[in-house]
């Protein structure tokens, strides 16, 4: 799955673009992050790999902008469980397990959109990295 | 211990328990190492250090270095520090010294680069002022913007919560009186043996609020039990992991070293005011800030440990394996830790202003009130700032005089089309300066004083700071 920021204008809010684009491409879409009001907002959503590129150009045709939100990602080299992450993340991401270790959940985890844990970890073991596709390395996909 | 005392009694303990271990794995910023770099050729005086561009102190003869755990990178500052340099010294790592100095007749030498290891010094002892705090605050914010402290970032209005400390698992704690714990003490010190040298500084016995003096061959020692640390904005540290045996010389610590985290308690002290006396806003046990959340006001909070509870266990279970392996020798103090010292605060001999003493009344208004009626209030008081508030005085806006110019020029009859309702405050026990750069930032002229409630207090306005601060 990839994550995909969608961003909504004033004028794009009273229309269903995200119900048009379902139905139009068949392909589910998971919104995970919702943050909309008169003004505008942002959709943080999850879509199928596959669908991915036809996903995005179907959401630029209509004018929304789209980008690809960074993932979040735990060093766990770097992490000794201090824990000061835990309490932070608003999607409770993060737990102390039984052995007091410090889990991370990256299917709850909502990315760069957040990245409220960054700068709080005195390790400096969480970092924002490139989402990549999981049948192809990083290094050549097209962008 | 714990478990046994509570199933079998403290007679049944003293006799089947030799000794506790303890642990605790924490940020403790007055740590540090010495270092003796040996004399190059020709020799120098070292005046001025720096270790992978971290300045380090020269508290000594020529080639002495003190790396405090703190001191930050020239090239990254609040990223990378002493307490990183001390790891990466441990961990075996090459790092680069430079130095200068000012040049004498047996030291003619004025300028050092090179690159050592911890093979190539001659001495590398960690040797911590203060380490192992008894127990510690828990820490939150009040405010409307989140603040970033050496207890962390600490969102606004109490949207989390951060403690640090081991509990139960603390060394002082479970030895309260210091009976066992003293100068000479052999303790755990970062993965490798190391002892008490004293109390610490800032040692407040009769608070719970002990620390401790240790020192220990940093050769020895290992990257995982010492690690550097960074806090955004507030700067760089160093996480230790310090243990102490116990010895169960009397039913007395069999039942001390019996203590539970429902039994320590600390305060729960409000870091957005930035005094040395915090507000307190509630006791709270370590049972409960480890149990991930704490009530604060009817409102639950989420709670976050700094120091890594993993990381102190093992501390502890790695000094009992010692023990048990006969590696581990304990020792007896040579002197016990004071436990009647007091921790003072510092003598000023200059008092530094605060908000409350430069306020003055402020002049308001209801919101029901004529723009005319304000405007003749503005020139009779001869104010610039009138504060709106509501029946019971509580802050609901302000209008400036600049506000009121706009409304005649527009033709505006109603004093809430001209009010401003985001209004930045200021609290009474806030230091002027503080008060003052606030002004600066959001570039106005005055701030209303409020308290909890948001009752106003007064205003103080930026003529007010450059009468006293003289700017």
């Amino acid at each position: 799955m990839v994550r995909l920021l969608l961003r909504f204008s004033e004028e794009q809010v009273p229309q269903p673009i995200t119900s048009q684009v379902i139905l139009e491409y068949k392909v589910p879409i998971a919104i995970l992050v919702a943050h909309i009001n008169s003004k505008g907002g942002e959709i943080l959503a999850e879509v199928p790999d596959e669908a991915q590129e036809k996903i995005i150009n179907a959401f630029r045709k209509r004018g929304v902008s789209v980008t690809v939100p960074k993932l979040i990602e735990v060093d766990a080299e770097k992490c000794f469980s201090c824990g000061s992450c835990v309490a932070l993340c608003p999607v409770e991401a993060i737990s102390i397990d039984k052995d007091l270790s410090v889990e991370f959940d990256k299917e709850k985890c909502v990315g760069s959109t957040c990245s409220i844990c960054v700068d709080a970890c005195p390790a400096r073991a969480i970092k924002s990295v490139k989402q990549t596709n999981s049948e192809q390395p990083a290094n050549n996909r097209k962008k | 211990m714990k478990k046994l005392v509570e199933s079998s009694g403290v007679e049944v303990a003293f006799k089947e328990v030799d000794v506790v271990t303890t642990g605790t794995f924490g940020a403790m910023c007055s740590s540090g190492a010495v270092i003796n770099l040996g004399h190059s050729d020709p020799p120098i005086k070292i005046e001025h250090a720096w270790i992978n561009d971290v300045e380090v102190c020269h508290p000594g003869a020529a080639v002495d270095l003190f790396i405090g755990a703190t001191n930050m990178s020239e090239k990254h500052p609040f990223e990378y520090g002493g307490g990183h340099v001390i790891q990466d010294l441990v961990a075996g790592k090459e790092v680069e010294l430079r130095a200068t100095a000012y040049g004498t007749d047996c030291y003619p030498r004025t300028q050092l680069k090179t690159n050592i290891t911890k093979d190539d010094l001659n001495q590398f002892y960690l040797l911590n002022f203060r380490n192992c705090y008894q127990r510690y605050n828990c820490a939150v914010n009040t405010s409307d913007e989140t603040i970033y402290t050496y207890m962390s970032k600490l969102l606004p209005r109490l949207r989390n919560a951060t403690f640090s400390g081991a509990g139960e698992l603390n060394p002082l704690m479970n030895d309260p009186d210091y009976e066992t714990i003293g100068m000479g003490t052999r303790i755990f010190l970062g993965g490798a043996q190391g002892y008490v040298i004293g109390e610490g500084t800032q040692h407040s016995p009769k608070n719970l609020n002990g620390t401790l003096m240790v020192k220990g061959d940093a050769k020895k020692m290992s990257p995982e039990f010492l690690q550097g640390a960074s806090f955004t904005r507030y700067g760089t540290s160093m996480y230790v992991g310090l243990g102490v045996p116990i010895p169960i010389l009397n039913e007395g610590l069999a039942k001390k070293t019996a203590i539970r985290d429902s039994e320590i308690m600390t305060d729960v002290v409000d870091y957005s005011v930035p005094r040395r006396d915090r507000p307190k806003l509630r006791q709270v046990s370590y049972k409960e800030l480890k149990s991930g959340s704490i009530m604060i006001n009817d409102k639950k909070v989420r709670v976050s440990s700094l120091s890594s509870l993993k990381m102190a266990k093992k501390v502890s279970q790695t000094l009992k394996s010692w023990i048990e392996e006969g590696t581990f020798f304990l020792t007896s103090p040579v002197e016990r830790l004071p436990t009647d010292s007091v921790f003072k605060p510092m003598r000023q001999t200059q008092e530094i202003p605060f908000v409350v003493s430069v306020m003055h009344p402020a002049v308001t208004c209801t919101e029901n009130e004529e723009i005319r009626a304000i405007a003749e209030r503005i020139v009779t008081k001869s104010v610039n700032h009138i504060v709106v508030v509501d029946g019971a005085g509580k802050l609901r806006g302000i209008v400036t005089s600049w506000d009121i110019t706009r409304a005649m020029a527009e033709g505006k009859k109603a004093l809430a089309d001209i009010e401003t309702h985001n209004v930045v405050t200021a609290k009474p026990d806030e230091p002027l300066e503080i008060a003052s750069k606030r002004m600066a930032q959001h570039n106005i002229s005055a701030l209303p004083v409020i308290d909890i409630d948001k009752k106003v207090l007064g205003i103080v306005t930026s003529e007010d700071v450059s009468k006293l601060l003289g700017r």
